[in-house]
C-alpha cells in the first residue's frame, strides 16, 4: 500500500469477501429451493460452508477502492472479475465477508452496453430508457441531454431506430448515458470492447479528468493489455477467485499477469504480449 | 413487516420513471412494426366477442340459465374477468426469468418489474373493457349505478393473481417443475370456475368444487355487479377479498426477501 493511497478517501472496502456457485444444474436448483425456504422463515441463506458441487468463485477478497483512482482489473476467464463487480454493484449478495461503501451515493455499472436498449425505438427514446435504468429521473435526463448528445456525437442519428445503429454507435450512446449519471463509483466491465479508437481515446481522457474532479473512482475490468496501460493507475490481478497482485506499477502487474496467471499461454504469444507491455506508448 | 413494505414503496418511488419507461416501451414497442399499430388493442377484443356470438348462435355451447343475461354477454364478461386474473398471473410469474439479463446488469428493486407488469396489464384490460361495455349496451344491458363499483370490486382478484404470480416468479427460477404444475393447474381452475357455464350446475361434485372455489365469488360478484346491478354472495366475496389482501402482503415480503438471492441461480438457467 502506497503512502498516496493511505491519504485518500476509501470509497469501497471489501473484507474477506466470498461468493460461491454450484457447478451442477440440478444441485443448483435444489440449493436454490433450500435458500428460498431458509429466507422465508427469516434464516440467512448461502453463508454456510461449501455444499456438494459448490465452489468458491471468490474467496478471501480484501480490497479498498480509493477516490481519484482508475483501477484496472485483469484476470483470465473465470477468475472472478465480473462476479466481484456484481457484488460491489449490489446485484449479488455476498456469501461471506463484508462490502462497505463510504460517500458513494451512486454506483453505475456497465456490464453490457446494449443491455436494456430497445432496437425499435429511436436513439433519443433509448437515452431516456437507458437513463431510467441507471436510476435517473426524467428531469435529470432532460438536464443532461445536451451532454449525452454531444458526448456520443450522434446528434444526426438520434431520430433513427437503435436497431439500425452499428455496434460502435450503440456503445457510444449507452456509454454517454452511463457517464451522464455522474457516479461516484463507475464500474466498466469489458464494456468498451467495441467502438472506434477515437471515441475510446476520448473516453479514457474524460475518465482521467472525471476521477480528479470529485471524490470518485473507476473500476475498469478488461483483459486487453493496451487498455489497461492506457488508462489504469492501479492494477488488480485476479486468478481462480482470489486477488493475486494489487499494485500501482502497471507494467510489473501486467508482466506478473502474463507470466503467472496465463501460464498455459503459447510461448510466442506470451513473448509478444510482454514485448507490448515493455514498449507501450500512449 | 411495515418497515419492509415501506422499503419496497421507497424503492418503487425512486424508480417510478423506470416503471413508466418500461410500460411505455413494452406497450408501444409491441405495435411499432405494425401498420395499424395500437388499433390491434381494439380489434382483438371485438374478434373475441364475434367468436362467442357465432358459437352461441350455432348452438355449439349451451351454458344453462344465465338469468336473462344474453349468453355472449355472460361469457364475454366472465372470460374478460378471468383474463384479468390469469394474464396478470402469467406475466408476473415470468418476470424473473424473462428479465434475467436486465437484472444481472443493474441493481434496482425487483418490484419495479412487477409494478410495470401490473400497469401494463391494467392498460391492456381497460381498452377491451370499453369494447365489452359497448357490446353489453348493444345486447340490451342497462347499467345500474352500482355498476360503478365494478372496477374497485376487481381489486381483490388483482391482488390474488399478483400474489400467485410473484410467488411463482421466484419459485420458477429454482423449481421449474412446481411452476409448471401451477401453470397447468390454473388452466384447470378455469373449468372449475363459473365462466363459460353458470354456477347453477347439475353435476354434484363440480357444484361442490365451485362452491369452495374463491374465484367463483371474486369473479361472480364483479360480473353480477355490472350486468345485473346486484351484490351476490357478499359474505364469501368479502372473506375471499380479505384473504387476498393478507396473502398479497405476505407474498410481497417473500418476494422482496428472496428475489435477490435467487438471481444468482437465474444466470445459469
Amino acid at each position: 500500500m502506497s503512502v498516496k493511497q493511505e491519504e485518500q478517501q476509501v470509497l469501497v472496502s471489501l473484507r474477506d469477501v466470498k461468493k460461491k456457485f454450484c457447478k451442477n444444474l440440478k444441485y443448483n436448483m435444489y440449493y436454490g429451493i433450500l435458500d428460498v425456504l431458509r429466507q422465508s422463515v427469516g434464516l440467512p441463506a448461502g453463508r454456510g460452508p461449501l455444499r456438494a458441487h459448490e465452489f468458491y468463485a471468490l474467496q478471501g477478497i480484501n480490497l479498498d477502492i480509493y477516490a481519484g483512482q482508475i483501477v484496472g482489473v485483469v484476470g483470465a476467464n473465470g477468475s472472478g472479475k465480473t462476479t466481484m463487480m456484481r457484488l460491489i454493484s449490489g446485484i449479488y449478495p455476498v456469501d461471506g465477508g463484508t462490502i462497505e461503501t463510504s460517500g458513494v451515493r451512486r454506483t453505475t455499472s456497465i456490464f453490457a452496453l446494449n443491455a436494456g436498449m430497445n432496437p425499435v425505438f429511436t436513439g433519443l427514446e433509448n437515452i431516456y430508457l437507458k437513463g431510467a435504468m441507471f436510476g435517473m429521473s426524467k428531469a435529470e435526463i432532460d438536464r443532461k441531454l445536451d451532454f449525452i448528445i454531444a458526448f456520443s456525437e450522434l446528434e444526426e442519428f438520434l431520430g433513427s431506430p437503435v436497431g439500425n445503429y452499428s455496434s460502435g454507435m450503440k456503445a457510444r450512446l449507452a456509454y454517454s448515458v452511463a457517464i451522464a449519471t455522474e457516479p461516484d463509483l463507475f464500474i466498466i466491465d469489458e464494456a468498451l470492447a467495441v467502438g472506434d479508437t477515437v471515441f475510446k481515446a476520448k473516453c479514457y481522457e474524460h475518465l482521467q479528468a472525471y476521477v480528479k474532479e470529485k471524490p470518485r473512482a473507476v473500476i475498469y475490468v478488461t483483459n486487453r493489455i493496451s487498455k489497461v496501460m492506457a488508462i489504469a493507475d492501479r492494477l488488480v490481478v485476479m486468478s481462480k477467485g482470489t486477488i493475486r497482485k494489487d499494485t500501482m506499477d502497471i507494467q510489473a502487474g501486467l508482466e506478473y499477469y502474463i507470466d503467472v496467471c496465463l501460464a498455459d499461454m503459447d510461448v510466442n504469444r506470451k513473448a509478444l504480449r510482454l514485448k507490448m507491455i515493455r514498449h507501450f506508448e500512449m | 413487516m411495515f418497515s419492509r413494505i415501506s422499503h419496497i414503496w421507497r424503492g418503487l418511488h425512486a424508480y417510478r420513471y423506470l416503471v413508466w419507461q418500461l410500460v411505455r416501451t413494452n406497450l408501444i414497442g409491441s405495435y411499432k412494426k405494425s401498420f395499424i399499430g395500437m388499433a390491434w388493442m381494439f380489434i382483438l377484443p371485438i374478434l373475441a366477442v364475434a367468436v362467442w356470438v357465432v358459437l352461441h348462435g350455432a348452438g355449439i355451447v349451451d351454458p344453462g340459465d344465465t338469468d336473462d343475461v344474453p349468453y355472449p354477454v355472460y361469457v364475454l364478461l366472465s372470460t374478460s374477468i378471468w383474463g384479468f386474473f390469469i394474464d396478470l398471473y402469467r406475466t408476473v410469474s415470468q418476470v424473473m426469468v424473462n428479465s434475467g439479463r436486465l437484472l444481472v446488469m443493474k441493481d434496482f428493486p425487483k418490484e419495479v418489474l412487477v409494478a410495470e407488469k401490473v400497469l401494463e396489464h391494467l392498460i391492456n384490460f381497460a381498452i377491451p373493457l370499453v369494447v365489452n361495455i359497448i357490446v353489453l349496451i348493444a345486447f340490451g344491458i342497462r347499467f345500474h349505478w352500482t355498476a360503478l363499483w365494478f372496477i374497485p370490486s376487481l381489486i381483490p382478484l388483482l391482488l390474488l393473481g399478483l400474489s400467485i404470480g410473484m410467488f411463482i416468479a421466484v419459485i420458477r427460477v429454482v423449481a421449474v417443475d412446481f411452476a409448471t404444475i401451477v401453470d397447468e393447474g390454473l388452466k384447470l381452475v378455469m373449468f372449475l370456475t363459473p365462466i363459460v357455464y353458470t354456477s347453477r350446475i347439475q353435476v354434484s361434485w363440480l357444484a361442490e368444487v365451485v362452491t369452495w372455489n374463491p374465484l367463483t365469488y371474486l369473479i361472480g360478484f364483479s360480473r353480477d355487479l355490472l350486468t345485473k346491478g346486484i351484490y351476490t354472495d357478499v359474505g364469501p366475496y368479502l372473506i375471499c377479498s380479505g384473504a387476498s389482501l393478507v396473502i398479497f402482503f405476505l407474498v410481497l415480503i417473500f418476494f422482496q426477501m428472496t428475489s435477490g438471492r435467487v438471481l444468482e441461480r437465474l444466470t445459469i438457467v
